[in-house]
């Protein structure tokens, strides 16, 4: 009945790759898993993206890349958020991304990193577990 | 998170980190005493916004429309600010927030304030967080807020009265824009929108509802029925103006006292909710009381009478 508001997460394509099913495929499994699913939308930059999350105040920006880019693109996202000074939106990947550049990403702070075809339950844990977190951030010294 | 006094002053400094903060603990925490304490403390900084709301049913383009009126609205430095309701999967109670992708390009050019609220988390409270996350943009200097809502039941007609002019949207081909007129929506609506005029059947619409108001009894303001086009931008002038006329109309006849009334009657609710969260976690003779119903020593009508008795000691500061 109380504090019940559900899960909220952006996704973000930050770049051109020409493959935006996958991301309604993840939209209609986030909101079927109970969550607040926003997208932004085609091309977003960095700098939209973060203000999306910052307006909307999301728990998690679910960012996603087949093009190559997301070292780049991520960071940016990852840099523009510690600019504002938040700690408490957390970001999770995904994409083809190669194995060298996984601990790069997570020592950013972001997490996941799933390949295609990983199962959908796995990304849904995982964004359940971060949204967790960033919800106890926030909640925190209130 | 900030504590509540740096809250507020965020907001009173327009800081949209700590406007878009504010809204959160609103809609997560509805009836928090945290809520209702910052909201009193911008209360003094609200009152000059001139709040539209946008309704009408699913599909007919409103979403659409508010990303092609922001250019017309955001003119001379005004600040403009949309809130948008979705409507939340019945079944997972999650959403998708698909208001904000029709507009997100006007919004970005224009550095509009956007925020998607879902109808899930609010259950009942929706007219309570929407009224609150109004009066923070308000506080926060918006001139002009934007709320756009899916015209569907009861709920939504309520949260549309928090605004000051009602622009109700319809489209050709939906085939229910005499329903929807005859459901309530008539009598609230100040300006009557048909979209999509670019499709067969708009002009058609048009002239079924101007029938419909011809035999209703309009008061001084005569609702004008405007057909656009948010896809072409046809008529959108037209519409700009009306919702122009109505807010001077409106400043000049504004009965304080029903939304004084509906304000009261918001924050009332609150309060009594929280009262009755405290009671439920935390006062013994709430849980004596349940013990006694699931036993079958009290029916729930005497249950509920007595926990009204502990409620109103409560409220009333004895414990
Ligand atoms: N032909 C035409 N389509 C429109 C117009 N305005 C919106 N649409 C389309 O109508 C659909 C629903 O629009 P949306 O803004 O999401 O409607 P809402 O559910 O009322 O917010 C979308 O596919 C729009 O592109 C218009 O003026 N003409
Ligand atoms: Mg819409």
């Amino acid at each position: 009945m109380f504090k019940d508001k559900p899960v909220k997460v952006l996704l973000a394509k930050p770049g051109i790759d020409g493959h935006d099913r996958g991301m309604f495929v993840l939209a209609r499994a986030f909101r079927d898993a109970g969550m607040d699913v926003l997208y932004a939308g085609l091309l977003p930059t960095p700098q939209e993206v973060v203000d999306t999350a910052v307006n909307e105040d999301v728990d998690v920006i679910a960012l996603s890349l087949l093009n190559g880019a997301h070292l780049t693109a991520f960071k940016k996202v990852s840099d523009l958020l510690r600019k504002k000074g938040i700690d408490d939106i957390a970001i999770v990947g995904g994409g083809t991304i190669p194995d060298t550049d996984k601990p790069k990403l997570e020592k950013l702070g972001i997490s996941g990193n799933y390949g295609p075809g990983t199962p959908l339950s796995v990304i849904i844990d995982h964004v359940t577990k971060r949204a967790t977190e960033s919800r106890k951030k926030k909640m925190g010294s209130g | 998170m900030s504590d509540t006094e740096t809250l507020v002053r965020g907001i009173l400094d327009g800081d949209r980190i700590s406007v878009s903060r504010a809204i959160s603990v609103i809609e997560n925490d509805l009836y928090s005493d945290r809520a209702l304490r910052i909201l009193e403390g911008i209360n003094p900084r609200t009152g000059n916004a001139h709040v539209i709301g946008i309704t009408g049913p699913p599909g007919v383009g409103k979403s659409t429309l508010i990303g092609a009126m922001v250019p017309r609205i955001a003119v001379d430095d005004r600040k403009v600010a949309v809130v948008a309701i979705d409507a939340s999967s019945p079944f997972s109670k999650g959403s998708i927030l698909g208001n904000r992708i029709r507009m997100q390009e006007s919004l970005t050019r224009h550095g509009i304030f956007m925020r998607s609220l879902s109808s899930r988390g609010l259950s009942g409270g929706l007219s309570f967080s929407a009224l609150g996350t109004i009066k923070i943009l308000d506080a926060a200097g918006f001139d002009t807020i934007i709320l756009e809502t899916v015209g569907s039941g009861q709920a939504d007609l309520d949260v549309m009265l928090l605004a000051s002019t009602i622009v109700v949207v319809l489209a050709p081909g939906l085939g229910d824009e005499i329903q929807a007129i005859k459901a309530g929506i008539m009598e609230i609506a100040h300006i009557f929108v048909v979209n999509k005029l670019d499709r067969e059947g708009a002009f058609q619409a048009i002239k079924d509802i101007e029938d419909v108001l011809a035999t209703a009894s309009q008061g001084e303001w005569k609702v004008p029925v405007i057909g656009v086009s948010a896809s072409n931008g046809d008529g959108l002038d037209d519409l700009n103006s009306a919702i122009g006329k109505h807010a001077e109309y409106q400043a000049r006849h504004r009965d304080r006292r029903s939304s004084v009334r509906m304000e009261l009657n918001l924050i009332v609710e609150s309060e009594i909710m929280k009262a009755l969260r405290n009671a439920i976690e935390e006062d013994s003779r709430v849980t004596g009381i349940i013990d006694d119903v699931s036993s079958g020593a009290r029916d729930p009508f005497q249950g509920s009478r007595m926990i009204m008795g502990a409620l109103s000691q409560r409220i009333a500061g004895k414990k």
